[in-house]
Formats: structure tokens, sequence, C-alpha cells
């Protein structure tokens, strides 16, 4: 076993990764909620929104108009879907719509595959300029893009509950989250408050996609697939509460960087959000199946 | 509720036992006389390249039959069925290095094996919605890529995971002893691929059938008419994972050596992507989804074109399946002929200008 001062700096990098894994959920189950959507092609979103920031930066195009870039691309590709196939899937089956996204994810991986070849053995690094400054805690050094990631994921958990509860948009997204066709018939532009979720969600994906380019790698595969991590917590917070998932995320980023020092576990770490999540099932009452398809039905 | 894809018939009206009708014979028939064309005619026809390609879509059809039960029969969504493939070929391979076992044994066990792991896998799963298990065969399908980079695949190594790092040579996963050359042991994966297309038939044609068929229409209704959808959905998870597992078995021998870069997570993907594309609604969809998963690639990089644009391909066909025609290739190529001949006949029939539309 070793030592607690080789658990120290993973403390740290677990909290920021598990930051961003939690706003990435959040942004999963706001779109859930208002739209029935659960966004599969996250992870390609902010994969490809992470390259093109690259390209940009290699252009000598300045540092923050790239990362703008990332955000805006994420915002209008996600943006596009929604309002292209939101409408056409609206009254289908979660499960449909959910596999609907994977064409989306297969369409963007195809594409970053072909405009960003990794065959080369060409390495690509995003790094934001907040990863040189920093401060330490005791022996532990903290960057500030660390710093970023955990209290962006803080700040989007609040800000969105908060929106979701006192603001107009953010109570129709709760009243379609119950019922559309009732929302629907109440006077709320249902289509508008779909296309509000898809863009918010779209920006989170860029956000996210920037952040772990700079905090993992800027790798197409790795980027696409993180998205695994944060579908656990999506999966732990049954698909319904942002505040559980924002728990969840935190505690499946920090898990995954403490089982870093420990030698026979180390590259098992990656299994985490699967481990996590099965277990979060077998918990899990067999009730929910009656409850929620009531709910949907 | 019901996680159909679309609308189509219930399956179970047919299930009934009438003895086989005219066009049911002729059918058997054209479908025995194909069977044979490719048993026979493919080795004499193909290059080695591709009789190798077809044994990969042999192996592959039975991978994109399973999923085909499992998304179009019962309503429920793998996204690891390559991880489950991987068990299948890791248990295949450590037992034709461990033991000298006849083939088709070693090809059972890994099945029954498989199987057992895709049961332990689905439980906490199929107890809730469709949408759980999804998402928790996708987190299997990047913990298995894990477990397979550290684990390796069996290479003649001893112990437990049968690999030895410091092995310079590698012997080749052996093949059965009828079937030691490509297109010998091309038949045999077609034969293997057949008995598993049978396996399935035996399921949707009797009470297992109906069972999914009336799960897939409305969960709660299935309940309440008394059958057991935790049972059924496990059962056809159960089965789906040991087709698939011993897929897995063959494509061990097919290919000699397995590494496990081979099989990524986002070949799952794609893998989803392509049955659905081919058609979950017959089993001619898993010979087209097969076919454009292997042969459609084989066929690309014999041309030269990057395999890029055919997952874009496979994206694009993902929203089209899902928006327009529900049933994929296998029902929508047909109707298209179809309604393509209607039109021509018409065209050729009355040719007076302005009657044609």
């Amino acid at each position: 076993m070793p030592a607690w001062s080789d658990f120290e700096p993973f403390i740290v990098s677990g909290l920021a990764l598990g930051g961003v894994y939690a706003l990435s959920g959040v942004g999963l189950v706001v779109l859930y909620r208002a739209t029935g959507v659960l966004n599969l092609a996250f992870g390609a979103i902010g994969a490809m929104g992470a390259l093109i920031a690259w390209s940009l930066i290699q252009a000598g195009v300045p540092g923050w108009i790239s990362w703008l870039a990332c955000v805006a691309f994420g915002g209008a590709v996600t943006l596009g879907y929604g309002i292209i196939f939101g409408p056409a899937l609206a009254k289908r089956d979660p499960l449909v719509k959910a596999v609907a996204t994977i064409g989306l994810t297969l369409i963007l991986y195809g594409l970053m595959d072909l405009l960003w070849t990794t065959s080369g053995g060409e390495a690509r690094s995003l790094t934001l300029p907040s990863d040189n400054g920093g401060f330490s805690v005791g022996q532990i050094q903290v960057n500030w893009t660390q710093v970023i990631a955990l209290a962006a994921g803080v700040v989007l958990t609040v800000g969105t509950g908060l929106f979701l509860r006192y603001t107009k948009l953010g109570t129709a997204m709760r009243a379609m989250a119950n019922d559309r066709e009732i929302t629907a018939t109440l006077g709320v532009p249902v289509r508008r408050v779909e296309a509000a979720a898809w863009l918010g969600c779209g920006v989170l994906a860029g956000i996210a996609g920037v952040l772990l380019a700079d905090l993992v790698a800027l790798d197409a595969t790795t980027l696409t697939f993180l998205v695994i991590s944060s579908l656990a917590a999506v999966l732990i917070a049954r698909l319904r509460s942002i505040t559980i998932t924002f728990v969840a995320a935190i505690v499946i980023g920090l898990l995954h960087d403490l089982l870093t020092p420990i030698t026979s576990l180390t590259n098992y770490r990656d299994m985490t959000p699967f481990v996590l999540a099965a277990a979060a099932l077998l918990v899990m009452p067999r009730s929910q199946v009656m409850a929620q398809s009531r709910e949907e039905a | 509720m019901g996680a159909d894809l679309g609308l189509r018939e219930t399956p179970g009206r047919q299930a009934g036992r009438r003895r086989p009708g005219r066009p049911q014979l002729i059918r058997i028939a054209t479908i025995t006389v194909l069977l044979l064309f490719v048993l026979f005619g493919f080795p004499q026809l193909l290059s080695l390249y591709y009789i190798d390609t077809m044994t990969q879509v042999a192996v592959y059809s039975m991978v994109t039959l399973a999923l085909g039960v499992l998304v179009g029969w019962v309503g429920l969504v793998s996204l690891g069925q390559v991880a489950v493939l991987a068990i299948g070929a890791w248990v295949a391979a450590r037992l034709l290095f461990a033991t000298t076992q006849p083939y088709p044994v070693v090809l059972l066990e890994a099945g029954l094996i498989t199987m057992a792991a895709g049961v332990l896998i689905g439980l906490p799963a199929l107890r809730l919605r469709g949408l759980y298990l999804a998402l928790i065969t996708l987190m299997f399908a990047g913990a298995i890529t894990v477990v397979l980079a550290t684990l390796n695949f069996p290479n003649g190594g001893h112990g437990f995971t049968g690999y030895n790092g410091s092995l310079v040579h590698i012997p080749p996963i052996r093949r059965p002893s009828v079937a030691g050359s490509d297109p010998a042991y091309f038949r045999y994966a077609v034969i293997v691929a057949i008995l598993m297309f049978l396996l399935v038939l035996a399921h949707i044609k009797t009470k297992p059938g109906r069972a999914w068929a009336a799960i897939r229409q409305s969960e709660p209704a299935a309940l309440a008419a008394g059958i057991n959808t935790t049972l059924y959905k496990l059962w056809a998870f159960a089965l789906a994972s040991f087709i698939t597992g011993v897929a897995g078995g063959v494509l061990a021998g097919a290919v000699h050596y397995l590494y496990s870069i081979g099989f990524p997570t986002q070949d799952s993907i794609t893998l989803l992507a392509v049955t659905l594309m081919g058609g979950v609604y017959s089993m001619w969809g898993a010979v087209v989804a097969a076919l454009l998963y292997q042969f459609l690639p084989a066929l690309l990089n014999n041309w030269g074109v990057s395999a890029d644009w055919l997952t874009i391909l496979f994206g694009l066909g993902v929203l089209q399946v899902l928006t327009t025609a529900p049933a994929g290739l296998a029902d929508q190529v047909p109707k298209d002929l179809a309604r393509l001949g209607r039109l021509l006949s018409r065209r050729f029939r009355s040719p007076a200008p302005g009657k044609t539309t």
C-alpha cells in the first residue's frame, strides 16, 4: 500500500476531473429531462471542438478565440442536430432517441479520423495558460486549470439548479420533463424550449471538450469515450437529479485518480465508472420500471 | 413505452405449427441452393483475400444476428456486443491452447462461458428500462477494453491468462483438423453460422418469440398478461451472448492470432449501427449487416479509400433508419426494387406522354 503522500496529488487531479464529469453530467441530465434525449454524442462533440481549437491555435489564431470557437462549435452542432432530428423523433421511446445520437457520434468520429489522422503518430496537446500559474496547499501543487475545472462543475450545478427553479425557461423545461403534450397545450413554445436545452447541452459539451483536452489528452477516441464516466454519474442519478449527478461525478473522478498509485489496480482504474454504475443498478429498486413507464406513457 | 423501433406485425401471429405451404417450400429451396452456392461456389470463385473476408462476414453475421434478436425481437439495445465477442474469443483461445478438445466442444464451451458472463452483466440492468441496459453495456464495453489491454489474449503462455510477453515464436491458434485451409475454414464458419441461425429460428417460432414480441410492444402489458418479463429478457440476453461467444470461438481460429487492440469500444457502436442499417426485423438483415461491416471495408481497402468514409456513412445510416426506414436495408431494398420495377413496367406499357405520372 503506497503512503498517503502518494495519494495527495491525485486528490487534486481527481477533483478536477470530477468537476468536468459533473459539468458534462448536468448538461446530459438537463437535455434528457427537457427533451427525453440522452445525448451519447456529447463526448464526440467536445472532442471535435477541441480539435478545431487546436487547429486554430496552430494557424496562429489567439487562444481565447480558439476556445470560444470550440464552445461555439459544440453549441452549433448540438443545436443543429436538435432542430433537425428532435421533432422527428419527439414521440419515440427514449432508447430510440439515444440510439439516434449514436449516428451523430459516428459521423463526428469518422470526420475526426479523416481530418485529424492519428495514425501518423502525431501527438497533439491543448494547453490552457492557466496550467502555468497556481498555488500549493501543504505539499500539493494545484494549478489554475484544475481550480477552474472543479469550480465550473460546482458553479454549473448550482447555477443550473437555480435556473430550473426560478426562471421562466427553467420552469418550462421542468414542465416538459413531466409532460410534453400538456406543456404545449398550456402555451409553452416547446420547440423553442427544446432548442434552448440543446444549445445549453452543446455549449457544455464544448467547455468540457476544452477542459478535458487539457486535463486528460487531446485524442479523438479518448475524448469521445470519456463521456462514459459522465454517463455513469447520470445513470447513478437515475437520469433525473442534478445533485446526485454532481456527487456521483466527483466520486467517480476522485476514485479513478486515487487508484493510480495502487500498483495492482492502476491498470484497471478506467473501469471505475462501470463498476460504480453496475453497483448502483443492483441496489436500485425494481419499482422504478413501473413508476417511470407510467410517467412516460 | 415499448422500445419498438417502428411499426411491424406481431411475429407470433404466424407461429402456429402449419404444414409448409407451396411458397414456403420454394423459399426453403431457394435458400438451400443459395447456401450450397456459398459453400461450394465461393471457394472456387473468390481470391484468398475475399475468402478470408467472407469468413469474417460469416463470423460477424452471427454477432449481428444476436444483436438483431435483442434489438428487433425484444427491444433491448446492447452497446457492448464487440466486448462480448472478445470474451468469447478469449475463452476459446485459452481453451484451444490449454486442451486438445475437439473444436466444436471448444465452441460450445466458449458460448456457454460467454453466456454466463453476459447474464451476469445483464442481470442488474434488465430489471430496469431499456435505456439503462444500453448504458451499462456501453460502460461494459469500455471496461472490457481496459481489462483486455492489461490481460492480453492468450498466446500459448502458461498460467490463467495464458499470455507470455517475452515469447519469441508465438504459436497460432489451432483450427479444427477438418478445416485447416482457408477455404475449408470458410465452409466451417458458414456451417456454424447456419446452425446459429437455425437456433434463433427455433426460438422466434415458439414460445420465447411470442413472449419477446409482447415485451417489445409493452412491458407493463406483457407483465400484466402473466409473462415473466425479466426471465424472458434475460433469456434473450443469454441467447445473444451464447451466439456471440460461439462467433468469438470461430473468429479465434479464423485469424490465428488475437490482439486486444482488435476489439475497441467504438466497434461495439459501429456494430449496432450496421445491425440497424441491415435491418433488425428479419434474419436477412443480419447477413446484410455483416456484409456492410466486413465486406465493404475490405472492398474499400482494395480500392484505397479510407474506411472513415464508411464510419460517416454508418452514422448517416443510423439516423436514416431511425427516422424513415425502421426495418433497414433488408426490408427497404426489395421494396424499392419492386417500386422501381412497377415504375419501369408502367413506363414501358403506356408510353403515352403525360400519363406516366
